[in-house]
C-alpha cells in the first residue's frame, strides 16, 4: 500500500507521515503542493492532500486528478483546516472521497483510511 | 464588547493545541490591545478576507513555542528553527480554519490566507486602527501566550 502526503507545511507532512507509520503504513512519499504531486502519482493507492497551498491548491489538484486518464480512480482524503460546511461540500463535489479537519487524532485518520479502502 | 466572534477562536485554539500538542491552555481575561503593550518572540498571522475581514495572530514567547512544537513533533526543539517557524504557521492556520466553520454560521464568512510567521525577540504586531484588536491570553504551566483577533463584517447581513 503506497500513500502520498501533500502539504506545504513540513510540520504537517511529518505529523501525518509519523501517524501513518504508527498505523502500519510505511510506504509514504511527500509533495509540497499539488503541482509537485501530479508528477508523483504512479503506483499510489491513497492520496492525502491539504487545501490551501502555493503553486497549486488542493482543490485544483483534486480536479486535475479526477480529469486525468491514469489516476482518476485513486481515493483522495483531504486534510485541511477549512472547516466550513460550504468548503466540505465544494471539496466532495470536486471529487474528494473523504474529508478530515485539522487538528485530527490518529483514530480519525485510521477510520477515514479504512472507509476509502473498503470502497 | 461584542464577543460573539471571539468564542470560536478560543475554542479552536484550545482544540488545536490540546489535540496536536497535548497541552490544555486555560483562557485568561480578554482585553483590547494598545500600542506596544504586548510583545512576543515568534508569531503566526493569518489574514481573513471576504464578507468579514481581519487577522488572527498567535503570539508565543520562545520557551512556550519550543515546548508546543516539541510536543507536536515528539522531538526536543532547542532553538527557533525553520521547523518551529513552520509549525507556528500551521498552528495559526488551524486556529483560523477551526473558527471559520462556526463563524460562517454567525454571518462572518471569509477565506483564510497562507500563514505569515514573524520572528524576533519582543516584537510587536500592529494592525490598522479601524477595528479593535481583542487579545485572548492563555496560560499553560510553562507560561502565557496570546491570540490577537481583529474581525469586522464588510457586508451587512440582513
Amino acid at each position: 500500500m503506497k500513500f502520498i502526503v501533500i502539504d506545504d507545511s513540513s510540520t504537517m507532512r511529518r505529523i501525518i507521515c509519523n501517524t501513518l507509520e504508527r498505523l502500519g503504513y510505511d510506504d509514504v512519499i511527500e509533495a509540497e503542493n499539488g503541482l509537485e504531486a501530479l508528477g508523483k502519482l504512479r503506483d499510489i493507492d491513497v492520496i492525502f492532500t491539504d487545501w490551501n497551498m502555493p503553486e497549486m491548491d488542493g482543490l485544483t489538484f483534486v480536479k486535475s486528478v479526477r480529469a486525468s486518464q491514469s489516476f482518476s480512480t485513486i481515493p483522495i482524503i483531504m486534510i485541511t483546516t477549512e472547516s466550513g460546511k460550504p468548503d466540505i461540500i465544494e471539496a466532495l463535489e470536486a471529487g474528494v472521497n473523504n474529508y478530515i479537519v485539522k487538528p485530527f487524532t490518529p483514530e480519525i485518520l485510521r477510520e477515514k483510511i479504512e472507509k476509502v479502502l473498503r470502497k | 464588547m461584542n464577543v460573539e466572534y471571539i468564542n470560536p477562536f478560543i475554542k479552536s485554539t484550545i482544540n488545536a493545541l490540546s489535540t496536536m500538542a497535548f497541552v490544555n491552555p486555560q483562557r485568561s481575561k480578554l482585553y483590547i490591545k494598545t500600542d506596544f503593550e504586548q510583545t512576543s518572540d515568534i508569531s503566526g498571522t493569518i489574514g481573513l478576507a471576504g464578507e468579514a475581514t481581519g487577522f488572527v495572530t498567535i503570539n508565543f514567547p520562545e520557551k512556550i513555542a519550543l515546548t508546543i512544537v516539541s510536543n507536536m513533533l515528539g522531538e526536543q526543539m532547542k532553538n527557533i528553527t525553520p521547523v518551529v517557524k513552520d509549525a507556528v504557521g500551521e498552528i495559526a492556520n488551524m486556529i483560523a480554519g477551526g473558527a471559520k466553520g462556526e463563524l460562517i454560521e454567525k454571518g462572518y464568512s471569509f477565506k483564510i490566507s497562507l500563514p505569515v510567521v514573524s520572528i524576533g525577540k519582543n516584537h510587536y504586531t500592529n494592525y490598522a486602527k479601524e477595528n479593535p484588536c481583542i487579545v485572548i491570553p492563555f496560560i499553560i504551566p510553562e507560561g502565557e501566550f496570546t491570540v490577537d483577533v481583529v474581525l469586522s463584517r464588510t457586508v451587512n447581513i440582513a
